[in-house]
């Protein structure tokens, strides 16, 4: 059982794609990136007042090189790792969870609108190269972009909802080479069948 | 009952069953309501309190008919693809009229039940399932005056570089508030649309440049703004009472816009791959009603001193029909399985839309010839109201027409296999 998102999940991930044949085949012939972006909302800010989801969630930025995790200065992200006291330019292994807790619990879901968090996904013939949560401005240039709150990823990550449906109904904004996507259905369905939902999250 | 050559549907005794209920139902149900739906000298008596329409359609919904095409954690009925076909040939032999009627039904509950989430699951979907009282019906509002066809190539991928040449499309949906603002003219061709209660309507999407930027969404019809036609009259198929729809700034919420850009351009044909094969069950069961109508007419007339089927042209016509009928079901039970394969259990809607729109043109040539070749069988009396037989051919004749001419259906498949074979 891993937490969504957070370190232990990504590595989590990362294993079920080496795990699962039907998607390696599936998804042989497919080469393109995702910038995948998560949005913060009402349920995202309630996850968060749960000590292990906090515990997660820093150990999720903390993957970001500091450096990088600077481009998130002023922006309403930045702004928000300042209020509940995440450093941006500095390790977060010694940050007391509990002391950040305490502080997200002033915070309210207006507070949170305008968060975005980003992870970049390698997907090439079948395998996941990479998947790390990156900073603002990152991986611009990726072949797809998927974004959506967190709480319609969630129902995608946690195999309750299908990609297809999150997206027709536009809890999930797609962006990218449809066309290419449309040849590759199987491929995206079983990510999502077999990879995702094949990590229990919390 | 026909032998069945596919020794796993003939020893299932589940199926044997299925296929000898449907076939009941629409023997006692089907067949009789049309044949006097049929009759009525004024279309708008079909679809007027207390006519048969209304009896079947609940008849229909209370076998759970309506239920077939719905997603199976949505109220769907969870049948395989063979459990659909069987059931789509039996009400097809009954009347393809009435069957179309149990199918567009399908189309706004279905389509949300396939793509949606959210209230509209709760609100539409699930009591629809429920309704064994046809307080809800639906229909599906694609051909328009200026386009008619013009939407069945705008839904084959390998069409998409072509299709800005096409017209733009009429019916426009344009962002007011939370939701859409809807209106055009849809043609007079939308089956169950005068009887209807809602609508899965194509719409094209500003800045409305091509037909494949669009969306299909679900209108409620008893609303402001709506005008229904009456039902046309008609050659054939007149148990299937159909009309224009147009609309006049019609409000949707946002959430009745089920299949949106960037998928509309790319998967709306899966909707159609869905109705193609069903269209092929349906007319593979018109097919045989009239090969049976034929051989058994055959069996019984004399001419010179003996039954006619004993005379060679009339063997030869024998053999050719069966050899249709037989052809047409399983290449469109093979069609069916396969797209039910990669809508309802791969979940990836990445159907061969050139085998699905073979099968239904097939299927449809097929129950022409099948039925010109019964009634030319049936001789003079072939063209009397007295004989099922007319009705049959009236009914095969329209379904060259309906939901695409095989013409526009063919050159539809002929660029996917340019494109793709």
């Amino acid at each position: 059982m891993a937490v969504f998102p957070s370190k232990d999940w990504v590595e989590a991930v990362l294993e079920a794609a080496k795990k699962s044949e039907a998607y390696q085949e599936a998804a042989k012939d497919w080469e393109g990136d995702f910038l995948c972006i998560v949005e913060g909302d009402a349920e995202f800010l309630r996850e968060l007042s749960r000590k292990e989801v906090m515990v997660g969630f820093i150990s999720l930025i903390d993957m970001i090189p500091a450096q990088d995790r600077m481009k998130y200065q002023g922006t309403p992200t930045g702004k928000v790792f300042e209020a509940i006291g995440i450093p941006l330019d500095v390790s977060l292994k010694d940050l007391n969870a509990d002391e950040v807790l305490s502080k997200v619990s002033k915070l309210s879901a207006g507070d949170v609108k305008g968060v975005s968090l980003y992870v970049w996904a390698d997907f090439w013939h079948g395998a996941v190269r990479n998947m790390v949560p990156v900073a603002p401005g990152e991986h611009q240039d990726a072949a797809f972009k998927l974004s959506g709150t967190y709480s319609a990823w969630k129902l995608m990550v946690s195999g309750k909802q299908d990609t297809i449906r999150l997206i027709m109904s536009n809890k999930l904004q797609l962006q990218g080479n449809m066309a290419y996507m449309m040849k590759h259905m199987k491929a995206v369905v079983l990510l999502t069948k077999e990879v995702f939902a094949g990590v229990p999250i919390d | 009952m026909y032998f069945e050559i596919d020794s796993k549907v003939r020893e299932d005794k589940g199926l044997c069953m299925l296929r000898n209920e449907t076939h009941r139902f629409a023997e006692e149900v089907l067949r009789p309501a049309a044949r006097k739906l049929d009759k009525m000298a004024d279309p708008e008596m079909v679809i007027a309190e207390g006519s048969p329409y209304w009896d079947a359609l609940k008849q229909m919904k209370k076998m759970g008919y309506h239920r077939m095409f719905l997603h199976p954690e949505y109220g769907g009925l969870g049948l395989s693809a063979i459990e659909a076909h069987i059931i789509l040939e039996e009400l097809g032999w009954g009347s393809v009229g009435l069957a179309t009627a149990i199918g567009v039904d399908q189309v706004p509950p279905g389509i949300a039940s396939l793509f949606a989430m959210g209230d509209i699951i709760d609100n539409l979907v699930r009591p629809w399932a429920e309704d064994t009282d046809a307080k809800f019906h639906g229909c599906w509002g694609v051909t328009e005056p200026e386009c008619g066809s013009d939407y069945i190539l705008a839904t084959q991928e390998s069409f998409l570089p072509h299709v800005a040449e096409l017209h733009h499309g009429q019916v426009r949906a344009e962002q007011c508030g939370d939701g859409w603002a809807i209106s055009g003219p849809k043609s007079g061709w939308l089956s169950s649309a005068p009887a209807a209660t809602h609508v899965g309507l194509h719409v094209v999407l500003p800045p409305y440049d091509s037909l494949a930027n669009g969306a299909l969404c679900i209108v409620p019809l008893e609303q402001k703004g709506v005008t229904k036609g009456k039902p046309i009259d008609k050659l054939g198929m007149r148990d299937d009472p159909q009309g224009e729809l147009v609309f006049d700034n019609v409000y949707v919420p946002d959430e009745y816009m089920i299949i949106r850009p960037p998928f509309y351009e790319f998967r709306v044909g899966q909707v159609l791959c869905l109705t193609s094969s069903f269209m092929g069950a349906l007319f593979t069961g018109l097919a045989r009603a009239a090969f049976e109508e034929a051989l058994e007419y055959s069996k019984n007339r004399i001419q010179g001193g003996k039954p006619i089927c004993e005379h060679q042209a009339i063997k030869q016509k024998l053999y050719s029909m069966f050899e249709k009928v037989e052809t047409s079901r399983y290449y469109t039970r093979k069609v069916m399985e396969h797209v039910w394969e990669k809508i309802y259990v791969e979940g990836t809607f990445d159907a061969s839309s050139r085998h699905a729109l073979c099968g239904q043109i097939y299927s449809k040539r097929s129950a022409f010839e099948v039925a010109f070749e019964a009634l030319q069988i049936f001789g003079g009396y072939g063209l009397t109201k007295d004989f099922l037989v007319e009705k049959l051919f009236r009914d095969a004749r329209a379904g060259l027409i309906e939901d695409g001419t095989t013409e526009v259906l063919g050159l539809s498949v002929a660029y996917n296999i340019i494109a793709e074979y």
